[in-house]
C-alpha cells in the first residue's frame, strides 16, 4: 500500500502469529485445493496448513465427504428457490428476477480478529456521523478547511433543503455499512461505505437461514455467534426514533418497488422485522404528518425505513422529476412529525474522495486514529494527489468523485496508451470530479462446486446499527466471492456468489429468535386494515387477469376439437359461433375470425389480448404482489408463464400441440385458484382478489351468453353445447336435465341458479357478500354506491324469467347488455372507493 | 422608491385535484437598501397546513397543502418596499478579477467562504469551455472584476434576443448560449454560467422589476444577477434590461439558480390536464398619509 492524501495511515498490523496456527492441522486429500501466494487464503496458510478458526469446519467436512454435503445441498439449493430469494440484475429487463447464488461453506472468522474488525466499524460508523452532522450543520470542516468544499457543495447528494433537520437522537446513520477486503499481508481494509440505504443485512440473514438448515449439525458445532440479536437491536434502534410517545407505532419499509435489485430483501426484511413494506405512492403527507393510505382510511406512519435512495424521497423539495417520492415528506420530518433512517441526505458521505480525509477527520472529530486503514484513495482536487495519479494511472482504479454521476470505475491496467492519454486529459481537465484507488489484492477463500474446492476472491460487507449510545455491529455479514479467480470483480450484478458469514463465539450462545412475543404483547387484531390499496388494487386485477386467461383457455379448449369434426352442419354452425364469440369478447383482432386465428390466439405473443399476453398480464400483477402472494402461488404463476412462452411447435403439430398446452393450463389455473382459496387469510388483500376473479367471471359469461344467443344466429344445438363446455357445465346439466339442450334450461343453469358456481347469479351473490365485508360499507350508514351496484345486479338476475328470455331475443339483448354496462359500473365504484390514490402525482408547471 | 407589487399564479385542472403540495418563495428579503413594508399571502382554496421557514440561503419559504377536491389554485402575493436608488460604485475601483477568483479560493474570511458557495455547477448551471471562451472577452488579465461583469451583462444584452417562445423554463443553458435567444432567466442563467467558468461567485436573484414600460419583464417574475468580489459585497446587474439595479428591482430571493427559488412550485394529485396563468404588476406605490 502506498501512501494517500493523508501521509499518516496507521502502520499495518503486523499478522498475528499466535502459537495455536503452527498446529500442524491439515485439510484433508479430498479437500485440497491451490493456493496463489499471491494473495491470502482466509483458510490456508501459504504452507498450506489449515488455519486454526478453520479447523471445527474442515473436521465436520472431512467426516461428512462431498456425497453427503452435495445431498444435503440439494436441499439448500431447493430451500433458495422455493423461498424466492432473488437479485434483479439491471441490464438483464427480461428475467429481472435472478436466483441468489450462495456457497454452502460459510466464511469463518477468527473470534480475536473479528473484535477488531467490530471495534473499526463501530468508529467508522460514528465518524460518518458526525461527519453529517457537521455538513447539515455548521460546516465547521469546511470553513476550517478539514475537508475541501469541492467534495461537498457541488455534490449533487447534498441536500441543502435537509440542512438544518436534526435527527432523533442525533444519529444521520441508523444502519451503515462497510465493505472489507484483506490484502496478501493479512491486513484488513475498507474499500467502500454505505450511509444511504446500506444493502445486504437481509441477504446475510438469509444466508444463515440456508446454511443453518443444511448444516445444522456443523453449526451448532461451531459456537457460531447469531444474528437475531441485531435485529433485535435493529428494531430498537428505530423504536427509539418514534417521535411523539405513541404506544403502538408504525414503521414502514419503503422501497423503490419491485424492479428494485434488492426488491426481494425489502420484502424479506419488511417481513422479519413486522413492519409494513410501502412504496412512495402507498404514503401520503396530510396536514404535515405522514399516513398510510389503506382500506381502512388513512394510518399514521411514525418511522420510515428508506431503502429508496433520499434525493427520490419527496418530489416537492428533492428532485423534482421523481414519481417514487411523498410530496411534503421533508417538511414532515423538518417538524419532526415522523422520521426517517438513514436521515435524507445521509447518501452525501459515499463519495469514495472522502476516504483520503478520514484518518484526519478522526483525530479532529474523535481524537482517535483510524482503527481500519481505507484503501489508498487520491483524490485528484489537490495537487499533489493528481501528480502522484498522473503517474501511476495504470496501477490505479479511476473512480468519480461524486457516485451519482453513475459512471464506472475504469481499470488503468486495462487501457491502451492511447485510452490511457485520453483519462489523463479528461482528468485534468475536471480534476475535483475524480478519484483514484489502489486495486487491492483480494485475499481468497475456496467455494465448492458438488466436487471440489477452488479459490475465489472475497469480500465481506459488514454492517451496524446505530444503539442509545453508538453502534453494534452484525457477528456475521455478507461475504461476496468473484466469479473466476482471475476477476477481482466482486458483485452481485457482475454474476458472483455470496457465503454465510461465521463469527466464532466464545462458548455456545442460546438461540434466540425475533418470532417471539414483543416485551409489551399486543392485543391480538385480525383487522388488515393496514392493507395498502395500491396492493388491494393489485390483488383485485391478479383475479380479474388470472380469471380471464382462464376464460380464454376454456374458449380455445372448447374450439379447438370442432376443427378436425366438421361432419354435420350444426358443429360448423357451433365453430361459427365460437369464432365469432370469440371475436366479440376481443379475443381475435380481425373482423372476420377463420381457424387459423384461433391458433394465432394461442400462440402469437404479439396478440394484444392473446392468451400469451394476458398470461403475462398475470405474471406482472403477481411481480408486484410477491411480498403478498404465497412462494407456492408465486411458482404456479411463473410455470403458467412459461407454458404459454414455450416456442410454438411445427405448423403441422400445432393443433394437437395445442390441445395439450390449454389441457394442462387449466389444470394450473385450477391449481393457482386452489391454492388462494385455500392458503389465503380471509382478509381484505383475499376479498379484493375475488372480488376480481367474480367480476371478470360474471363479466365474460354475460359477454359469452350476449353473443352467441343473438337474433341474428338462432341458438342451434352446437352453439348451445360450445356454450355449457365453455362454461364447464356439460355435465351439470346432462345430469340436471337428460334431456336435449334448450335455451331456457342453459339460460337457468347459466344465469339465474346461484348453485352453479360457473353461473352468472354465482358471482353475483359472492360480491354482494364481499363488498358487504369490505371497510366502506361497515362503516358506512348506508350502502355506498358500489355495494347499491353489486345489490342491483344480483336483484335484476334473480328476477329474470328464462322462459321469457329464451323466446323474447330482444328482452334477453336488453338484460344482457345492462348487465353489461352495470358490472363496468361497478368496477368503476369500486375503484373509486378504494383505489382513487392511483391517481399520478404530477408536477405544477413553474411559475 | 416605493414599490407595490402584485404577483397572482393561477393553475387550472381539467379534473379535480384531491390535493396539491405547494412551496413559494415569494417574500421580499429585507436588505440594506430594500426596507419591506408589508407582505401578505393569500391562497384559494385556503390550505390546510401552511409553514414559513428560512432555506438554506436565508430565504424565506411558505409551503402549503391544499388537502380538498379542487379545479382550481390561485396563489396571490402582495408586497411593498421601499427600495432605495444607490448610486452605482465606480466599477474601476474594484480589484482585478484574477484577485477576485484567489479571494474566492481561498475562502480566507467568512464573506467569501459563503461567496465560494457560487462557483460550482448547479441543477441549471453549466461550467466548462465554451461559456469561459464567451466570457473571456470581458475578462482580459488585469480587468477590473465588476467592470468585467458590467461588460459581459451589456454584451448578453446586445448578442441575445428577448424571445418569449425561443425557451421554456427547462431549456438548458447551454442552448441558449447556441441559440442565442432567450428571456431574463435564461440571460441571467447564461451569465451566471460565464462567471463560475472563470470561478467567478455568481448568484441567481429572482424578484420584480417595474413594469412602466421602461423594463423588459415587467409583466412576470423577473431574474438578474449578483457578483461577489471583496470589499463591494454583492453587486447586482440585470443582462436583460443593460442596468445595474437601482431602485426599480424588487428582490424576492436567491440561490443558486432559479431551481433554488421557483417562485411558485408544487406537486398535485390528479388534476388531468393543467393551465398556468401568471400576472405580475409592479408600481410605484401611492405613500401612505
Amino acid at each position: 500500500m502506498k501512501s494517500s492524501n493523508s501521509p499518516t495511515d496507521p502502520p499495518v498490523d503486523p499478522t498475528r502469529l499466535d502459537e495455536a496456527r503452527r498446529e500442524e492441522a491439515r485439510l484433508d486429500e479430498a479437500w485440497r485445493y491451490d493456493v496463489n501466494p499471491a494473495f491470502h487464503d482466509e483458510v490456508l496458510s501459504p504452507k498450506g496448513d489449515l488455519r486454526p478458526h478453520w479447523s471445527g469446519l474442515a473436521d465436520s467436512l472431512d467426516a461428512m465427504g462431498h456425497t453427503e454435503l452435495a445431498r444435503r445441498w440439494q436441499q439448500g439449493r431447493r430451500l433458495i428457490h422455493d423461498n424466492g430469494i432473488t437479485y434483479n440484475v439491471y441490464s438483464d429487463p427480461q428475467s429481472t428476477a435472478r436466483p441468489w447464488v450462495l456457497d454452502p461453506l460459510p466464511a469463518v472468522m477468527d473470534p480475536a480478529e473479528w473484535k477488531s474488525i467490530e471495534a473499526a466499524i463501530i468508529q467508522r460508523a460514528m465518524l460518518f456521523n458526525h461527519v453529517l452532522a457537521d455538513l447539515y450543520g455548521p460546516q465547521r470542516l469546511l470553513r476550517d478547511g478539514n475537508l475541501p468544499v469541492e467534495l461537498v457543495l457541488p455534490n449533487p447528494a447534498f441536500l441543502r433543503p435537509c440542512s438544518g433537520i436534526q435527527p432523533p437522537g442525533g444519529a444521520f446513520l441508523h444502519s451503515y455499512a462497510a465493505d472489507l477486503a484483506r490484502s496478501p499481508d493479512g491486513q484488513w481494509w475498507v474499500l467502500a461505505d454505505r450511509t444511504q440505504a446500506p444493502s445486504g443485512s437481509g441477504y446475510a440473514l438469509e444466508n444463515r437461514l440456508v446454511t443453518t438448515r443444511v448444516l445444522p449439525d456443523v453449526f451448532r458445532g461451531s459456537h457460531v455467534r447469531r444474528l437475531a440479536h441485531f435485529f433485535q437491536t435493529y428494531r430498537d434502534s428505530l423504536q427509539r426514533m418514534v417521535p411523539a410517545n405513541r404506544e403502538n407505532p408504525r414503521i414502514v419499509v419503503l422501497t423503490p418497488g419491485p424492479y428494485n435489485e434488492t426488491y426481494f430483501e425489502h420484502a424479506f426484511l419488511a417481513r422479519y422485522l413486522g413492519y409494513t413494506l410501502v412504496e412512495g405512492g402507498d404514503l401520503t403527507v396530510r396536514e404535515n404528518r405522514v399516513y398510510l393510505k389503506t382500506l381502512g382510511g388513512l394510518l399514521p406512519v411514525d418511522v420510515i425505513v428508506r431503502r429508496q435512495d433520499d434525493h427520490f424521497c419527496d418530489p416537492l423539495e428533492l428532485r423534482a422529476d421523481s414519481m417514487l417520492g411523498v410530496p411534503g415528506l421533508v417538511q414532515a420530518v423538518r417538524s419532526g412529525n415522523v422520521a426517517v433512517a438513514n436521515a435524507l441526505g445521509s447518501g452525501l458521505a459515499e463519495s469514495p474522495a472522502y476516504a483520503a480525509f478520514l484518518p484526519g477527520l478522526s483525530r479532529l472529530l474523535l481524537g482517535e486514529e483510524l482503527k481500519m486503514p481505507t484503501v489508498a484513495t487520491w483524490w485528484c482536487g489537490q495537487k499533489e494527489p493528481l501528480a502522484y495519479v498522473e503517474e501511476h494511472l495504470k496501477d490505479l482504479v479511476i473512480k468519480p468523485t461524486f457516485p451519482e454521476s453513475r459512471r464506472n470505475p475504469i481499470f488503468g491496467a486495462s487501457l491502451s496508451k492511447e485510452e490511457r492519454e485520453a483519462l489523463l486529459t479528461r482528468l485534468r481537465a475536471d480534476p475535483t470530479h475524480y478519484v483514484a484507488q489502489e486495486q487491492v489484492a483480494l485475499s481468497t477463500i475456496p467455494v465448492w462446486d458438488d466436487a471440489r474446492l477452488h479459490p475465489r476472491h472475497m469480500v465481506l460487507r459488514v454492517f451496524a446499527v446505530s444503539t442509545a449510545d453508538g453502534y453494534a455491529v452484525m457477528p456475521g455479514g455478507l461475504t461476496r466471492v468473484s466469479k473466476t479467480l482471475d476477476s477481482m470483480v466482486v458483485s452481485m450484478q457482475s454474476g458472483g456468489g455470496s457465503k454465510d458469514t461465521w463469527v466464532l463465539g466464545e462458548a455456545p450462545e442460546p438461540p434466540f429468535t425475533l418470532l417471539r412475543p414483543t416485551a409489551h404483547p399486543l392485543d391480538v387484531s385480525r383487522a388488515t386494515f393496514d392493507l395498502p390499496s395500491r396492493v388491494a388494487d393489485n390483488l383485485f386485477w391478479l383475479g380479474r387477469y388470472a380469471e380471464r386467461v382462464e376464460a380464454a383457455v376454456r374458449i380455445a379448449r372448447a374450439l379447438l376439437p370442432r376443427f378436425f369434426q366438421e361432419s354435420d352442419s350444426d358443429r360448423a354452425a357451433g365453430l361459427n359461433a365460437g369464432l365469432s364469440i370469440l371475436g366479440a369478447l376481443g379475443y381475435l383482432n380481425v373482423e372476420k375470425p377463420k381457424e387459423a386465428d384461433l391458433l394465432d390466439m394461442i400462440y402469437d405473443p404479439d396478440l394484444p389480448n392473446g392468451l400469451v399476453w394476458n398470461m403475462h398480464q398475470v405474471r406482472r400483477t403477481g411481480w408486484l404482489l410477491r411480498d403478498r402472494i404465497s412462494i407456492d402461488a408465486w411458482l404456479i404463476l411463473n410455470q403458467l408463464d412459461r407454458q404459454f412462452s414455450a416456442a410454438p411447435p411445427p405448423e403441422e403439430l400445432r393443433v394437437s400441440a395445442a390441445q395439450d398446452r390449454l389441457n394442462s393450463a387449466i389444470i394450473t389455473l385450477s391449481a393457482f385458484g386452489g391454492l388462494v382459496m385455500e392458503g389465503m387469510t380471509r382478509g381484505n388483500g383475499w376479498r379484493f382478489l375475488d372480488i376480481g376473479r367474480r367480476l371478470e367471471r360474471a363479466t365474460q359469461m354475460t359477454g359469452l351468453l350476449r353473443d352467441s344467443l343473438n337474433a341474428e344466429a338462432p341458438a342451434g344445438v352446437g352453439v348451445l353445447e360450445a356454450v355449457l363446455e365453455v362454461a364447464d357445465s356439460s355435465i351439470t346439466y346432462r345430469s340436471r336435465y337428460l334431456t336435449s339442450l334448450q335455451t331456457d334450461l342453459v339460460l337457468d343453469l347459466l344465469l339465474v341458479d346461484e348453485a352453479n358456481p360457473r353461473s352468472i347469479a354465482f358471482q353475483l351473490a359472492r360480491l354482494v357478500e364481499h363488498i358487504d365485508q369490505l371497510p366502506g360499507t361497515r362503516t358506512a350508514i348506508r350502502r355506498p354506491p358500489e355495494a347499491r351496484h353489486a345489490l342491483s345486479l344480483l336483484t335484476a338476475v334473480q328476477l329474470a324469467d328464462v322462459r321469457e328470455l329464451a323466446r323474447d331475443d330482444a328482452a334477453r339483448a336488453a338484460l344482457l347488455d345492462r348487465l353489461a354496462e352495470d358490472l363496468s359500473r361497478f368496477s368503476d365504484t369500486l375503484t373509486r372507493a378504494y383505489f382513487s390514490h392511483a391517481a399520478q402525482s404530477r408536477q405544477l408547471a413553474a411559475s | 422608491m416605493r414599490l407595490h407589487a402584485t404577483h397572482i399564479t393561477r393553475y387550472w385542472y381539467s379534473d379535480p385535484a384531491s390535493m396539491c403540495h405547494t412551496e413559494v418563495h415569494l417574500a421580499p428579503r429585507a436588505l440594506p437598501h430594500q426596507i419591506v413594508l408589508d407582505h401578505e399571502l393569500e391562497v384559494s382554496p385556503p390550505p390546510n397546513f401552511t409553514v414559513t421557514r428560512q432555506d438554506y440561503f436565508g430565504n424565506e419559504v411558505t409551503a402549503f397543502s391544499v388537502e380538498q377536491a379542487h379545479r382550481e389554485l390561485i396563489v396571490t402575493s402582495r408586497c411593498t418596499a421601499e427600495v432605495a436608488a444607490e448610486p452605482p460604485p465606480n466599477l474601476d475601483l474594484s480589484p482585478p478579477w484574477e484577485e477576485v477568483r484567489e479571494e474566492t479560493a481561498r475562502r480566507a474570511t467568512p464573506e467569501a467562504f459563503d461567496a465560494g458557495q457560487f462557483i460550482f455547477e448547479s441543477p441549471l448551471i453549466r461550467v466548462g469551455t465554451p461559456f469561459a471562451k464567451y466570457a473571456a472577452e470581458s475578462f482580459p488579465a488585469g480587468r477590473r472584476f465588476l467592470s468585467g461583469v458590467d461588460d459581459l451583462s451589456h454584451r448578453i444584452y446586445k448578442d441575445f434576443r428577448y424571445d418569449q417562445r425561443a425557451t421554456t423554463v427547462s431549456t438548458p443553458v447551454d442552448e441558449v448560449l447556441a441559440s442565442r435567444r432567450g428571456v431574463c432567466q435564461d440571460f441571467a442563467h447564461l451569465m451566471i454560467s460565464c462567471l463560475r467558468s472563470l470561478h467567478l461567485p455568481a448568484r441567481y436573484v429572482s424578484g420584480y422589476v417595474r413594469g412602466d414600460g421602461k423594463f423588459v419583464g415587467g409583466e412576470a417574475s423577473h431574474a438578474w444577477v449578483s457578483a461577489w468580489c471583496p470589499v463591494f459585497g454583492w453587486r447586482d446587474f440585470d443582462p436583460t434590461n443593460n442596468v445595474m439595479p437601482q431602485g426599480d428591482h424588487f428582490t424576492l430571493a436567491w440561490g443558486r439558480d432559479y431551481s433554488d427559488v421557483t417562485p411558485v412550485k408544487g406537486v398535485a394529485l390528479g388534476g388531468g390536464e393543467q393551465v398556468i396563468s401568471v400576472s405580475v404588476d409592479v408600481r410605484e406605490a401611492e405613500p401612505s398619509a
